[in-house]
């Protein structure tokens, strides 16, 4: 029962968990790094930093356009940027996540492949 | 196959066996091994000795090993399909059944297993319990796993878990009921056990799933806001943002985010009674707008709740200008934010003027109306009303929202919501009759707060009076007691129960005779002391008819001193003094305008004497007034706020028909014999409605007291002169045809004993007065006063007339 039991979580069940905990991790670097949210915020002014209305002479809006504009690029080029890494760093957690998922089929075999490995008695050479 | 089936051999009966071998200890000891092979086979492997592989690759089998057990082993999910109970069994009861258990046995397993140790310690309800009720035949367990089936659905458990079986024990025994009475239960109080740890369960699931709360580029399109983090407080990153969503405040909670999404005047008043959870609410929304996995609209989604305090405030900023300006600087900063919702809790202080408060209508009323800030308002339901009425505009700017009390059942859920933090802040455990005592107590007794303010209130405090770290039904009663000054539990000292049981001698030490009105009073008292009394009356409702001066008032004065505890005890009022109709708000007015009212000194005094003084004097209205009273122990005041009377004993006294029981009794009528005759004639002269005089427990007939008794009082009444002189370390003794000269001379059939004390006090007195002052009596001496020293200074019938007629005036 012990061995039938472990086997049949391990390919069934077990694998699929192993996938959900995968998805949630990317999920969460996806929340922390919030690609959705800095998309739809991409040329937002940053920190509302020169975003208000003002009233005055058109030298005056003039001027206020311009801050905001510039209010606006920056904001752009530090959302880009995070978009950037966050994609990056995600990226790097679905290879990983993939790659736990196939280790994980070959782990019931690690018993026979050790034995394998030590009757053809292959080790690593330092020199 | 029927779910009454077990079967020992199925594959997920030996999952859970295999669950219950690996124990965390072994479990631990699976890690080690796995350290142990990985480390020791690298090191092979890296000096050369390919056994090491072998090594590294036998670490997989404790390490899948340790996985199963986390993955699948430790919960075992049921199946959905179940044809036997132990498809649906919670895995660690189904690892410790044999292959034929009975019910003995499945109450010695729950006992071992969580969920038979949650009933163990919540309910009182243990293994040893359980295994007395149980039956040692395993042909009864079908019966048994039916039951559970049924419990299961019925508390919507997904499993029939070991508190599933505690009660499906408890069930299937036929005296269930009169065994849980014993411990202060109900099979609906076990059942709803059940749905407890469940509950808890599904909070510690719902804690433990990994939030989405907008990462860190989240407050980048919003805007500064120095001002506000210095003066507000921001519930929703402060950690006070509460994850729980509460049944009873569902509905105000989806109004709320309705008007705070909608187009138009973004604020919102909740309005309710203090302690209703106003408070709460605006932190469940604030928890809830954090979530980014919540259902709230897109415009409310990762918005920031800010508390603003009226008095930090005012502290802040004390002239008014100042504060103006201060509170329209934090209010532009969050509309220019675009990500606050403003809350002023206690709104009301930032629309009054007074001490902690400030009128800052003009400020924020051009806000409510016009702006698209949204704003949460907390207000108490009275103030609210007193703000509306003195400024309707105001009322019309906002968005009502009502937040009721909660009722018995949500109730006893915030409680079960607030004791996962106040067990581990104050390292106690409680009970659930601790819960259900609360919610009775709290809504007998604490009238400043609404539910579940007032219960949640009583339940912290009674974790003070916990007995080796366990808050029982007791403890909730002590807390009470010790912080309202009343007595609720039963009689358990021994120096009570002595008093109890000799309440009519030790009334007796401090007035004569009226034995049937003693014996009547004390037994109500011991009937509520001994927790055989209807709880929802007061202890006892009297009225005591007979003429003046045979000890009515004398009566509720001893009960108060002897038993209540003082006479201060004694709430006495003038009836008289209610002889118009405008005098029904009197009666029942607010504590803070009249103190003296009867529900002010109730609230403050509920365990007590009352006693309404010549009730035939009042008005009709004042009488239908306290017909509720009579009836229910309760009185509603002014504001609408129940007031109990249930631990007090009411008596009214009345000299209604004086002059017949006198005339009857002169004629030798047996005064028991002519009660009911009397209390018809009392009906007939209008004078009391049927219906009010049904409302008491009894109508006690006074007679007038007899010579002898006279002379027993004469004999009190030196006992209090005594008392007093104790101070000049002087006694008095007065000879007996001194005593009966005094009885003679004081006696008035008209007006009882009342003026013979004025006669007995001025003739001894005023001897022992002489004597003193003639130095004829020393410290530790004894005046003894003889008949001829009474004859000199009451001289003649004239002169006790005199004294007489004296306490005839007052």
């Amino acid at each position: 029962m012990f061995l039938v039991g472990i086997l049949t979580w391990w390919y069934g069940d077990g694998w699929r968990e192993r996938a959900v905990m995968v998805g949630g991790r990317i999920a969460r670097s996806n929340d922390y790094f919030s690609v959705g949210l800095l998309l739809s915020t991409l040329f937002s002014p940053f920190r509302q930093i020169s975003a208000g209305r003002v009233d005055g002479s058109f030298a005056t809006q003039l001027r206020a356009i311009a801050d905001k504009l510039i209010s606006r690029m920056i904001g752009a080029i530090i959302r880009s940027f995070m978009i950037v890494f966050g994609l990056v760093v995600i990226l790097l957690q679905a290879i990983f996540g993939g790659v736990v998922l196939a280790v994980w089929l070959f782990v019931p075999l690690f018993p026979i492949i050790g034995l394998l490995m030590m009757v053809i008695g292959w080790v690593p050479s330092w020199r | 196959m029927a779910v009454s089936s077990f079967k020992y051999s199925s594959p997920r009966a030996e999952k859970a066996r295999i669950a219950v071998s690996l124990s965390r200890s072994r479990i631990s000891l699976l890690v080690l091994c796995v350290a142990v092979f990985i480390i020791a086979g690298i090191t092979a492997v890296v000096f050369g000795w390919s056994v090491g592989w072998v090594l590294i690759g036998f670490s997989a089998i404790p390490a899948m090993t340790i996985e199963w057990v986390g993955g699948e082993l430790r919960d075992l999910k049921p199946v959905d399909e179940y044809s036997s109970i132990d498809d649906v069994l919670s895995g660690d009861v189904l690892g410790l059944l044999s292959r034929k258990p009975t019910p003995y046995e499945v109450a010695t397993i729950v006992g071992q297993v969580y969920g038979g140790q949650f009933f163990a310690v919540r309910f009182g309800i243990g293994s040893g319990f359980l295994q007395e009720i149980s039956s040692k035949d395993a042909t009864d367990t079908p019966a048994l796993w039916e039951e559970a089936m049924t419990i299961a659905k019925l508390t919507g458990s997904s499993k029939v878990s070991a508190a599933v079986l505690v009660v499906a024990i408890i069930k299937i025994y036929p005296k269930h009921e009169a065994l849980l009475a014993h411990l202060q239960l109900t099979i609906d109080d076990v059942v709803a056990g059940v749905t407890w740890q469940n509950h808890i369960h599904d909070v510690i699931e719902q804690y433990k799933k990994p939030k989405r709360t907008g990462g860190i580029a989240r407050d980048w399109s919003f805007g500064w806001i120095p001002t506000l983090s210095e003066f507000g407080q921001n519930i929703s990153t402060n950690g006070s943002a509460s994850s729980v969503e509460l049944e009873a405040h569902k509905e105000a909670l989806d109004q709320l985010v309705h008007v705070l999404s909608s187009n138009g005047r973004q604020n919102a008043a909740l309005v309710g009674p203090s302690g209703v959870g106003k408070t709460e609410i605006v932190y469940t929304l604030a928890g809830k707008l954090l979530n980014g996995l919540s259902d709230v609209p897109a415009n409310l989604k990762f918005r920031q709740i800010f508390l603003l305090d009226a008095a930090a405030l005012i502290s802040a900023a004390p002239g008014r200008g100042e504060l103006e300006s201060l509170v329209n600087q934090l209010l532009n900063e969050a509309y220019s934010a675009k990500n606050i919702i403003i809350c002023l809790d206690n709104a009301e202080l930032f629309f009054e003027e007074g001490l902690g408060s400030v009128d800052m209508t003009t400020v924020l009323l051009p806000i409510l109306q016009n702006s698209d800030q949204q704003l949460i308002l907390t207000m108490d339901e009275q103030r609210y009303l007193k703000v509306s009425e003195r400024n309707g505009q105001l009322a019309n700017a906002l968005n009502r929202i009502a937040v009721a009390p909660a009722s018995h059942d949500e109730t006893i859920v915030v409680m079960q919501d607030h004791l996962m933090t106040v067990e581990y802040l104050q390292n106690v455990t409680y009970m659930y009759q601790a819960l259900e005592e609360a919610y009775r107590l709290g809504a007998r007794y604490i009238h400043d707060l609404a539910m579940p303010g007032r219960a949640l209130k009583l339940l912290e405090s009674a974790a003070g009076y916990s007995e080796q770290g366990l808050v029982t039904a007791f403890s909730v009663q002590q807390a009470i007691e010790k912080t309202m000054d009343i007595k609720i539990t039963n009689a358990h000292s021994v120096d009570e129960r002595e008093k109890l049981l000799h309440l009519e001698d030790l009334i007796h030490e401090r007035m004569i005779n009226q034995t049937h009105a003693v014996g009547v009073v004390s037994d109500a008292l011991r009937r509520a002391r001994a927790g055989v009394r209807n709880q929802n009356r007061p202890i006892g409702t009297f009225m005591f008819l007979g003429p003046t001066g045979v000890g009515k008032t004398e009566l509720a004065k001893a009960l108060a001193d002897v038993y209540f505890g003082g006479e201060d005890r004694l709430v006495r009022l003038d009836m008289n003094e209610y002889v118009s109709n405008d005098d029904v708000t009197r009666l029942i007015a607010d504590g803070a305008d009249e103190p003296g009212s009867l529900t002010a000194r109730l609230m403050k005094q509920p365990f007590s004497v009352v006693l309404l003084d010549e009730i035939e004097k009042a008005h009709p209205n004042v009488l239908t007034t306290l017909l509720q009273l009579l009836d229910e122990g309760i009185l509603r005041d002014i504001r609408g706020r129940e007031v109990s009377f249930r631990d007090a004993i009411i008596i009214a006294t009345s000299n209604a028909g004086a002059d017949r029981i006198r005339e009857h009794i002169e004629r030798g009528i047996d005064i028991e014999k002519f009660e009911s005759q009397f209390i018809d004639e009392l009906i007939e002269s209008n004078l009391f409605k049927p219906e009010f005089l049904n409302r008491f427990d009894e109508i006690i007939m006074f007679r007038p007291l007899k010579k002898d008794e006279l002379l027993q009082v004469v004999d009190l009444i030196i006992k209090d002169v005594n008392k007093t002189l104790e101070l000049q370390k002087v006694s008095v003794t007065v000879s007996q045809d001194a005593k009966e000269y005094l009885v003679d001379a004081g006696y008035d059939p008209r007006l009882g004993a009342r003026p013979m004390r004025r006669v007995v006090q001025r003739a001894v007195e005023n001897t022992v007065a002489k004597q003193v002052l003639s130095g004829a009596v020393e410290a530790g001496g004894t005046v003894e006063i003889r008949l001829e020293q009474v004859e000199a200074l009451v001289s003649s019938k004239k002169t006790a007339d005199g004294i007489v007629n004296e306490s005839t005036v007052e």
